[in-house]
């Protein structure tokens, strides 16, 4: 109990910018300083001709990254709300049972299946890869959106109701409000798998962060494998902490614990 | 005012409430009393539509509530629930102006309603009106919530069991605010309760229900009177009856004027109840009080004998 307590109480000490401008500025460090670490690289692999993974720009391959995972969680964040939101409305209650055993589906389903059954249809590049990363990812979004919207307080919403909102009202200033902080854990959750995941789309032709890794387990150059890796790592923590912060400041508006 | 005729409700082959007819008359309190599962709850929602009845008429102010626009009508009518129901994400200010606000009031109107609802029930805006519901204890958090309901000034109220989660020292305190609002602002009020004592203390019309039907109704004293069967007279407490009836009939209307002997010892003032005044002879041995006025000033006398011989004469007159 004290222990929990301290650790809260240093954790609001801590400026909230703290860990993603740390995470970030980690992450900038790697994509741009990479040439330079060549020591570093050589002391992994002091036999191979070359420690540097060169065939791209780090910051170009993580743009690629980024874009790659930004639409799809864009395109699940739409898709997944609003389907959570459809279902728990009075007219798609009907749907509730599908949509929820539809989004397990898509994350019962390999990416790398996914992928694979994919590229005959959408070819090689970088749609396999989206389409794998908006199957994989719907999942926990649908998941805590109807978690979220089934938690608000059936007294409140009844209240809602009787005070004379819509249900338009009530969804958008009442439902969705309370519901927030379970969706925004549903979309964290979603787009820190999804980095990591996205780095399979460079065996399709996807060209990201995923190209060194892929690159290194082909030629058997480890030092390829970490910059990769730990490129993606740090995305991933940045992204991460994000949302840590944005979640901190929707926690700290509603404050109701 | 609220009339209700021959309402029914159905859910599936379950018949929730079962032919109900009743009248509320504009600014009368109306308690509607039961065990819990006895259909009270869903004849109030049935009146803000938040249940749509199966059967009968439910009338309001002269026309039948189909002809209502749904989310109008409820703009329309004040609703207060146990677990009132306030939303934790808005502060105390916000929650109470929220049908002003729906209703498109000028901010500057709501502002003003919302101050003076505070007022009238003891919560300073300064100290409250900035918190949010969570930072509020039972007592002030359902002041909140009666305040939210009287914020567009509806002529009817309705209130579900709102004290019913309260501890019992708060829950009287509010009911006795209510009863001063009540009768400063003559609300049509239907209120669900399974406290008797709390029914018979507010309201002006009593209905108590039994698994759907309205077993008895009348006003509280006709009901301590001739309750109609052994349910409605366990309901009324038993052998406490002849008490709470005596709670219900005032001082004044029974004492006496001043007699030649001298004045009692113990006085009482004329708007306390014969129940207060038995219980001041039973505390002071003494079979006659002085009655007096707000100036403590004495107006009359009260004996034991009387206040037996009034109930007599009470169960006597009102036979015929």
């Amino acid at each position: 109990m004290s222990d929990q307590l301290s650790v809260m109480q240093s954790r609001q000490q801590a400026p909230m910018w703290l860990w993603p401008m740390l995470w970030g500025a980690l992450l900038l460090i790697s994509v741009m300083g990479m040439p330079y670490a060549e020591a570093l690289f050589r002391w992994i692999e002091p036999n191979a001709r070359q420690v540097i993974y060169t065939r791209a720009e780090f910051y170009v391959l993580l743009g690629r990254h980024l874009l790659v995972v930004g639409v799809a969680a864009a395109v699940t964040i739409v898709v997944g709300v609003l389907a959570g939101i459809a279902v728990t409305r009075e007219r798609g209650h009907d749907f509730l049972p599908l949509v929820g055993q539809l989004a397990s589906l898509g994350q019962t389903f390999p990416p790398v299946a996914v992928l694979a059954l994919a590229v005959p249809v959408l070819g090689f590049g970088t749609l396999p890869i989206m389409v794998a990363l908006m199957l994989y990812g719907l999942l926990p979004i649908v998941r805590n959106t109807l978690t979220g919207l089934q938690e608000v307080d059936a007294d409140i919403k009844m209240a809602s109701h009787a005070m004379g909102m819509t249900p338009t009202q009530t969804l958008r200033q009442v439902e969705l409000p309370l519901a927030a902080p379970v969706i925004l854990a549903g979309i964290r959750t979603s787009v820190t798998i999804n980095i990591a995941t996205a780095a399979l789309g460079a065996t399709m032709g996807a060209s990201n962060l995923g190209d060194p890794i892929i690159a290194g387990i082909v030629n058997g150059n480890m030092a390829y494998v970490v910059q990769g890796a730990l490129t993606i790592a740090l995305l991933a923590l940045t992204v991460d902490s994000l949302f840590e912060l944005l979640q901190r400041k929707l926690r700290s508006r509603l404050s109701t614990s | 005012m609220i009339e209700l005729s021959h309402v029914s409700k159905r859910f599936d082959t379950e018949i929730a409430v079962d032919d109900i007819s009743l009248r509320v008359p504009k600014g009368k309190f109306c308690a509607l009393v039961g065990t819990s599962g006895c259909g009270k709850s869903t004849t109030l929602r049935m009146i803000n539509r938040l249940i749509e009845h199966s059967g009968g008429e439910i009338i309001l102010d002269g026309q039948a509530i189909e002809a209502y626009d749904p989310v109008k009508l409820r703009r329309r009518i004040g609703y207060v629930i146990q677990h009132t129901g306030l939303f934790p994400h808005w502060r105390v200010a916000r929650n109470i102006g929220l049908v002003p606000r729906l209703l498109k009031w000028p901010a500057a109107e709501v502002q003003a309603r919302v101050e003076e609802l505070m007022g009238l029930l003891g919560l300073p805006v300064g100290e409250f009106g900035h918190k949010y519901p969570h930072q509020l204890s039972g007592g002030q958090a359902q002041r909140v919530g009666v305040a939210r309901a009287l914020a567009a000034d509806p002529d009817i109220l309705l209130m579900d069991e709102p004290f019913g989660a309260l501890d019992p020292i708060t829950r009287e305190k509010l009911q006795d605010e209510l009863a001063k609002l009540q009768a400063r602002m003559q609300k049509t009020v239907l209120f669900v309760t399974h406290d008797m004592d709390e029914a018979l203390k507010l309201a002006d019309h009593l209905v108590v229900m039994r698994d759907g039907r309205i077993v008895q109704q009348g006003t509280p004293l006709a009901l301590l009177q001739h309750p109609a069967d052994p349910f409605v007279e366990s309901l009324l407490g038993g052998l406490e009856r002849g008490l709470k009836q005596a709670a219900l009939t005032r001082v004044r209307d029974h004492m006496t004027s001043m007699g030649p002997t001298l004045p009692a010892q113990s006085r009482i003032p004329a708007d306390f109840s014969l129940r207060q005044a038995l219980s001041m002879m039973l505390r002071d041995h003494s079979d006659r009080l002085t009655v007096v006025d707000q100036h403590d000033v004495p107006i009359g006398e009260l004996t034991l004998r009387r206040i037996i011989k009034e109930a007599q004469f009470d169960r006597g007159s009102s036979r015929e």
